[in-house]
């Protein structure tokens, strides 16, 4: 069953700016991802999914019900978290969150202490004066704790510490296994890799593919450096592969599928430095989509 | 109909800013009345007879003799307008556009509730609010006027003139929180209500100057409020006055409709 509908909506904002004829949709029980590049659209999609803004064609739906004219009842099951986070800077964090409760209509606080233990947020200090990291977890508490069976996220580790992106990447899984339908966007495949089942990718509001994860995967590259301790052995090792650069002890190779083959054939010499770089997800859809660009 | 955890956030807020507005006005109320003197003749109409247009600017001029005249010229005629007219600005202002502005309106709409029911209780509030500024002045000048003359104040035409003035208050107040429901800045839902008070305001001193200028009257809004007329209580003076109540209650309505529908860039 389709949860998250949406069907072929152009907002269109002037200069490429906004999102074109974007369809795709997300299943009960699934985790999407939301990939693109800044400015591609991502949240331009999430508000319309909010129904802060309609689309100027198309319709986006939630449980069959119309994202802008339902908002009040989609919302009864949907938790969101906003890309750019403002919260309301007189309050303290913890007058926030049970500020957010009460309006979203909730008898107590829900699953929030949980996850401001999670988290190891201490929400007692005036929102003003805290960090990107401490609101954003004060967003993912407000998004999590009425335990909606929804949930859309925008971009949410942002301004997270790498601990804390574990945290969030956990909680995920373990909303995931309870059956929660989510929406996620990001800008960083890593992070949907390790999370989503599925992945819509998008570039300059248009939609460029949805997959699963081990599809966009296998379109992958990484840059491998290898250093060898002598420069005879990078020449031998470079010459198993055509596409590598020899550059003195140091080899540059392109890897997709064909990892194993290339750690396997280094381990036959010294390799007394390896370094792996993910291509961006620029240079990712760059190859991923035959190179064109189409600006 | 209106969210009472919003309207409870609200009072929460911005009862400061409530109180000092009242507090301002506590003092005008009780210095210009105690300024009343009904025997000796009193002060401020000798200083008015020394610069007869500043004061015929304000409002001012030709105060009549009896208690009630004096509060409707000193007070009613520009400080009781002015200075609420301020605290509109200020007030409708923070109600819609600023949480547009700075994109916390989200998590007011994030909610399961309807986007009318969301601003309908920020025009709520407002109402309220003004509402409570009225009846606080009323009862500072009423309580104040019986201690210091008891008996002089006309108790009916006095409610009359705050009947008008509340209907003033309700016009500005509903252009305000119209303004402030269209614009997604606050720069220019701050500009509209205050371009509209200023202007209002402006055209109403001028035009109370000299006869020259007398016509500029049919120009702004705020003749709408006539004194003379409702403390007499005749029929045009109560027209005037609905009208006021009217235009206001229509620019409520307009804003909350312009707000359900309107995209937002949160």
């Amino acid at each position: 069953m389709k949860m998250i509908e949406i069907d072929h909506i152009t907002k269109d904002y002037g200069e490429q700016r906004g999102v074109f004829d974007l369809d795709f949709s997300v299943n009960q029980g699934e985790t999407l991802g939301f990939l693109g590049p800044n400015g591609a659209g991502k949240t331009t999609t999430i508000r319309q999914l909010l129904g802060f803004i309609r689309p100027d064609r198309g319709t986006v739906q939630i449980m069959g019900k119309d994202c802008f004219s339902c908002a009040d009842e989609i919302q009864k099951s949907l938790g969101y978290l906003p890309g750019e986070i403002a919260f309301i800077d007189s309050m303290s964090g913890m007058e926030f969150i049970q500020f957010a409760a009460r309006m979203k209509k909730m008898k107590d606080l829900g699953r929030a202490p949980e996850l401001m233990e999670q988290f190891e947020l201490n929400a007692n200090g005036k929102i003003k004066k805290m960090s990107k990291g401490m609101k954003q977890k004060i967003g993912i508490v407000c998004a999590f704790m009425q335990d909606p069976e929804i949930l859309i996220l925008d971009e949410p580790t942002s301004g997270l510490d790498p601990l804390m992106q574990n945290r969030f990447v956990e909680l995920i899984l373990s909303e995931k296994r309870r059956g929660k339908t989510i929406l996620m966007s990001s800008h960083i495949f890593e992070e949907v890799e390790r999370t989503c089942d599925r992945a819509a990718i998008i570039r300059q509001g248009r939609l460029v593919a949805v997959d699963t994860i081990e599809k966009l995967c296998s379109g992958r590259h990484k840059r491998m450096e290898i250093t060898f301790a002598q420069e005879d052995m990078a020449k031998a090792y470079a010459r198993e592969f055509p596409k590598a650069e020899q550059n003195g002890s140091k080899v540059l190779l392109k890897v997709g599928r064909n990892v194993d083959d290339a750690v396997k054939k280094a381990g036959a010499y010294t390799v007394t430095d390896l370094d792996v770089r993910t291509q961006s997800l620029e240079e990712f859809f760059l190859h991923f989509y035959g190179g064109e660009k189409n600006d | 109909m209106i969210n009472r955890t919003l309207y409870q956030k609200e009072w929460k807020t911005n009862w400061i800013l409530l109180i000092i507005f009242i507090g301002v006005l506590t003092m005008y109320a009780v210095m210009i009345i105690a300024m009343f003197d009904p025997e000796m003749g009193d002060s401020l109409r000798i200083m008015a007879a020394s610069m007869p247009q500043i004061f015929a600017a304000f409002g001012m001029a030709d105060v009549g003799t009896t208690l009630l005249d004096f509060v409707a010229g000193y007070l009613y005629g520009m400080l009781l307008i002015a200075f609420p007219a301020v605290y509109i600005i200020i007030l409708s202002n923070r109600l819609v556009a600023r949480y547009v502005d700075n994109g916390s309106m989200a998590y007011l709409l994030a909610v399961p509730e309807k986007r009318k029911n969301i601003v309908g209780t920020q025009a709520i509030f407002l109402f309220t609010s003004l509402f409570v500024m009225l009846v606080y002045v009323m009862a500072v000048i009423l309580v104040t006027s019986w201690f210091m003359f008891p008996g002089e104040l006309a108790i009916p035409e006095f409610i009359r003139v705050n009947i008008g003035m509340f209907g003033l208050w309700i016009m500005t107040g509903g252009i305000a929180f119209f303004g402030s429901c269209l614009f997604n800045e606050t720069k220019l839902a701050l500009g509209m209500s205050s371009a509209f008070v200023i202007y209002s305001l402006l055209i109403q001193m001028i035009s109370q100057v000299g006869d020259k200028f007398e016509v500029l009257k049919y120009i702004t809004p705020f003749t709408l409020f006539d004194i003379d007329g409702l403390t007499a209580g005749n029929g045009r003076a109560w027209i005037a006055c609905g009208v006021m109540y009217a235009a206001g209650i229509f620019f409520f309505v307009a804003g909350i409709e312009v707000f359900k529908k309107k995209n937002l860039p949160i």
